[in-house]
């Protein structure tokens, strides 16, 4: 009798085990490949959304208000700061303003309708986050209804954050540019040194000194400290002209190892509410 | 249970910590996912742990393989890692539970075994389909370590509270 249930209850550990192999196997298979997740999936998301909105507004919001009292504080200084910014930002949007028409209408003598740097906005707020090390994920408000779609580069204000890698209807996961596995971070990059355009590709993030790595380089030329790395609209899927950050150092390639630029992010991966969903508009 | 009010405040409870685990890790990301730490928020574990002691929960296995799930396809859209390792824990703890008396210090250091365990599981899940590549010393010195100090004081605020609360809902 002893024996028997000895035998059960490794059956029973068996077959778990199995069935959450397949599981995880059949998981990694669709967010590598699907643009959807099952039905079924997608269904409990959707629900459980609902229910995180629901709960998460008032939490958020009584931890929101100790912020709004430091903003209050600062609210003196900070307004010294604007006002002198703010002369030359009034100077700066009209030439912003007539660059664009010209810009303008130099594409359409051109017949040149979407160009790489096009793109159509959506704004998302963030839901929640990945309760986990390993996942760097953020879920954020907006699923295919507002025309999110699978691999669509995601920005805060100050520049690219990440990549939308699950859509569901009504809310979607943005894998972080901080994420640091075999698949992620494949942004296809560039910047320009001595007027020449250098390409190459995000491959690692350097979590101790939160910097990201590029590799890949097209040229030998010198980079200089402080150069600004935008996306270079290879690929298919991001927009051209992303902000991603600036070149804190340049490692050589003495021993015949590939060069490798190391770029402070010019987000701030974990202070995210708000974010934007890039869409190309090609 | 069958006339309890447990039957019903349960599941709310148990939905409620796993928002909670997500939107405290969102808010507070600055402080979780630092360069040199990153702490995990294990607040459904935390409940669960106190059902088995305090509560009187019928087919609490299931409702922990039903968190694992919502954890799994929500937060991770990885199935198959937590839905197998919630019930685990419920398993084991309903084992070790014959061998003591339930009180503060007891149940602190099992659910701090219980933090390690389901820590330690889900790293070795995700370096195996190669999700990560951290090492085993960095993930003790930076997510272990962290992860359990912090759960170890939110244990400490909470235990009063929800203990009170599954013993006011159980006719025990």
């Amino acid at each position: 009798m002893q024996k028997f249930f000895f035998n059960k209850k490794l059956v029973i550990t068996l077959v778990a085990l199995i069935i959450s192999f397949l599981l995880i196997a059949f998981s990694i298979t669709v967010r590598n490949n699907r643009s959807m997740p099952t039905f079924v999936q997608q269904f409990g998301n959707e629900a459980f959304g609902l229910v995180d909105r629901v709960i998460s507004f008032p939490v958020a919001g009584v931890a929101h208000v100790g912020g709004s009292v430091s903003d209050l504080l600062n609210t003196y200084e900070e307004n010294q700061k604007l006002k002198q910014q703010i002369d030359s930002l009034a100077a700066d949007k009209v030439e912003n303003q007539t660059l664009r028409k010209e810009n303008k209408q130099l594409k359409e003598q051109l017949k040149l309708d979407e160009s790489l740097t096009d793109y159509s906005k959506i704004s998302a707020h963030v839901l929640s986050r990945t309760p986990s090390s390993w996942q760097n994920q953020i879920i954020i408000s907006k699923g295919s209804f507002a025309g999110v779609t699978k691999n669509a580069a995601v920005l805060s204000r100050k520049g690219l954050v990440g990549r939308v890698v699950e859509v569901n209807k009504t809310n979607s996961k943005v894998e972080l540019l901080t994420t640091q596995n075999d698949s992620a971070n494949r942004f296809a990059v560039q910047l320009e040194s001595d007027g020449e355009v250098i390409n190459g590709l995000i491959t690692g993030y350097d979590k101790q000194k939160n910097q990201l790595i590029m590799g890949q380089i097209t040229s030998k030329k010198k980079i200089k400290k402080n150069t600004e790395v935008i996306t270079s609209g290879m690929g298919g899927n991001t927009p051209k002209g992303l902000l991603i950050g600036k070149v804190v150092k340049t490692t050589d390639d003495d021993d015949g190892l590939a060069t490798k630029v190391y770029i402070e992010p010019a987000a701030d991966m974990t202070d995210l509410s708000v974010v934007t969903v890039a869409k190309r508009a090609d | 249970m069958a006339n309890s009010k447990l039957k019903y405040y349960f599941p709310l409870g148990l939905i409620i910590c796993i928002v909670l685990d997500g939107t405290f890790s969102s808010l507070y990301a600055q402080y979780f996912f630092t360069s040199s730490l990153s702490i995990e928020s294990r607040l459904t574990l935390l409940w669960l742990v106190m059902a088995i002691f305090y509560g009187e929960v019928d087919r609490l296995m299931l409702w922990a393989f039903i968190a694992g799930v919502i954890f799994d396809m929500y937060y991770t859209g990885i199935l198959g890692i937590f839905m197998i390792i919630f019930p685990l824990i419920i398993y084991l703890n309903r084992e070790v539970y014959r061998f003591f008396t339930s009180n503060f210090i007891v149940v602190l250091l099992i659910y701090l075994i219980d933090v390690t365990l389901v820590t330690a599981l889900a790293y070795w899940a995700n370096s195996l389909i190669g999700l990560t590549t951290t090492g085993s010393a960095d993930f003790v010195v930076q997510t272990l370590g962290p992860s359990l100090a912090y759960n170890l004081a939110v244990f400490s605020l909470l235990f009063i509270p929800v203990k009170n609360f599954f013993e006011k809902y159980s006719s025990r």
